[in-house]
């Protein structure tokens, strides 16, 4: 298609980029009215599944504890986000140089990953401080450790060969080549690591909430209303937690289009 | 290496000489590996109390037991008149299976499923494809105690009590299986895909016959994801539904006596941490069986 329209116009662009919301536009409308209309319908009692309408107005009032509670867990699943991601792609750098121990320790990253990582919460808790952010951020930034550090060495590891021999012949230092060659082919694979270590960040804070943590987190919040049945003030509270995972999944996105525009790839996830 | 064996006119009895050996190398690497952790363990434990570092964490017998003492804590009892730890814990592993296999077919069908349907509709796909993403930045621990209530009471009788939990490790494991099955039937060679429909083949042949096949790869490396997710999902399902006969609800029994003993929450979280390796051995292996293409760019 794009390849007809040669230098298609603002208005254009902005029109087929509206059409490709439509559809999620409408899907979201259409489940919102089923939702409202089931209940009433179906005569669905409140504590089970609360009416998105009654979900919304409990959030509104609630704001001025469900905020700063949403912040408090965001703060720690970032924090987590960061030192994990970064913690992965700097030892998958370090080790990626040497790719005997690249490959003597792949197997052993990749076990790790099989773990459930999320049962060592409490363990983090006894460790660190339960009512500090700190035992929160140690689960988050483990959770994404793995999955980047994996990705990061497979995507430096796939630069093609050819590409490799080609600068090599034009006798670019490894540097250079690292620099123009490897760093692009990961970068891709950075990031679809990143999208996933997102949500997991996010996740990770409000499980090591569970097991015990300071009163204004999201995790206990949610905890403490649903074990007094107060369903719709739980509904909030995860509400609050979508929406904030959703702006950290979206700010990668955003980070990778920026970042990455040289593979159609990316245009699909 | 099959079609190696039969190429080769190397013996038989080399050939199975070599697995025999490469099976010792690799069994061989996991107690190196196992060793190695330990000694590092203990390593960290002595030199951290012996000059007193207090960070990142304050390291003593409760923070970080010796390992012998969590391997001593498998054979005895964690209460007076029971059976020894090993023995609950493999009870609570097994329970704990049971939930996580049923959850991972179930979400596996659902995640194929999703991604057939998609993958002939780009409307569809631009419809729903955000919100199967989104479905998984709602925490699923905060939706379980929902989950439990409304689920359970609707369960036939053989799953009562443990269905929910698994439904709940059926939506950690829907995800990644329809993102990759989308991926993987549209990764079909569009050459072939134009071959077929020049012989004008329906679009249930071109599913079955071109698709699907193509869409092997993706779909496993899928499994193994989903593999873990299960087991994670399992285990988070059982903490708020109260269940007392999995993983879960171990953890969050011996959590509560942390402090006095240690070892036990320790011994629990390495046959979880078991438990999630071989799920994901097994997926790995039904996977070498099945596909023999390796995908190019599945991350």
């Amino acid at each position: 298609m794009s390849g007809l329209i040669v230098t298609p116009s603002v208005g254009r662009r902005a029109a087929r980029r509206a059409g490709d919301w439509v559809p999620a536009a409408v899907v979201f409308v259409l489940a919102i009215v089923v939702w409202e209309g089931a209940i009433s319908a179906f005569h669905i009692q409140q504590f089970l599944l609360p009416r998105p309408s009654d979900i919304v107005s409990t959030f509104w009032t609630n704001r001025h504890t469900l905020w700063p509670a949403g912040w408090t867990t965001f703060k720690e699943a970032l924090g987590g986000f960061a030192f994990g991601s970064l913690g992965g792609v700097l030892v998958a750098t370090v080790v990626g140089r040497f790719r005997v121990v690249g490959n003597a320790l792949m197997p052993i990253a990749i076990a790790a990953n099989a773990v459930p990582i999320i049962a060592f919460a409490p363990i983090a808790n006894a460790w660190f401080n339960p009512l500090s952010s700190t035992s929160k951020m140690a689960i988050a930034g483990v959770l994404c450790f793995l999955p980047v550090m994996v990705n990061t060495m497979r995507g430096l590891q796939s630069a093609d060969p050819r590409q490799i021999e080609l600068m090599r012949s034009y006798a670019a230092s490894e540097l250079e080549i690292w620099r123009r060659v490897r760093v692009p082919t990961a970068l891709p694979y950075l990031f679809t690591a990143l999208k996933v270590a997102s949500v997991l960040a996010m996740i990770g804070a409000i499980v090591a909430e569970y097991f015990g943590g300071a009163f204004n987190a999201l995790g206990v919040l949610i905890r403490s209303d649903a074990q007094i049945l107060d369903f719709q003030t739980a509904w909030a509270g995860i509400l609050v937690a979508s929406l904030l995972g959703l702006a950290l999944y979206g700010a990668v996105v955003l980070a990778e289009r920026l970042v990455v525009r040289w593979t159609p790839a990316t245009r699909e996830a | 290496m099959a079609d190696a064996a039969v190429a080769s006119p190397v013996p038989r009895r080399a050939v199975r000489t070599a697995a025999i050996a490469r099976a010792a190398g690799r069994a061989g690497a996991v107690v190196a590996v196992m060793l190695a952790l330990v000694g590092l363990w203990e390593l960290y434990r002595w030199i951290w109390s012996s000059a007193g570092w207090t960070w990142p964490f304050v390291v003593d017998s409760t923070s970080m037991p010796h390992v012998w003492t969590i391997l001593k804590a498998f054979g005895q009892p964690a209460q007076v008149n029971q059976p020894a730890l090993i023995n609950i814990l493999l009870h609570k592993s097994l329970f704990t299976a049971k939930e996580a296999v049923v959850g991972f077919g179930l979400g596996a069908v659902i995640g194929f499923a999703i991604g057939v349907v998609l993958v002939h509709s780009r409307l569809l796909q631009r419809g729903f494809l955000p919100y199967i993403v989104g479905s998984q930045t709602i925490p699923i621990l905060a939706i379980a105690p929902m989950v439990v209530v409304w689920v359970n009471p609707k369960l036939p009788g053989p799953f009562q009590g443990w269905g929910a939990v698994a439904v709940i490790a059926a939506y950690l494991t829907f995800f990644p299986v329809a993102i990759n099955t989308l991926r993987g039937l549209q990764s079909a060679d569009p050459r072939a895909l134009e071959l077929m429909r020049s012989y004008a083949a329906s679009r249930w042949t071109v599913l079955w016959k071109l698709r699907v096949p193509s869409s092997l790869p993706y779909v496993f490396s899928a499994f193994r994801l989903a593999a873990t997710a299960s087991i994670v999902g399992a285990i988070i399902g059982e903490l708020p539904s109260g269940l007392q006969s999995g993983l879960g609800g171990a953890i969050l029994n011996f959590n509560q006596y942390y402090s006095l003993e240690p070892q036990e929450l320790w011994a629990t979280n390495i046959v979880a941490a078991a438990l999630g390796i071989l799920f994901f051995s097994v997926v790995v292996l039904l996977e070498k069986a099945v596909v023999r293409r390796a995908p190019e760019n599945v991350a």
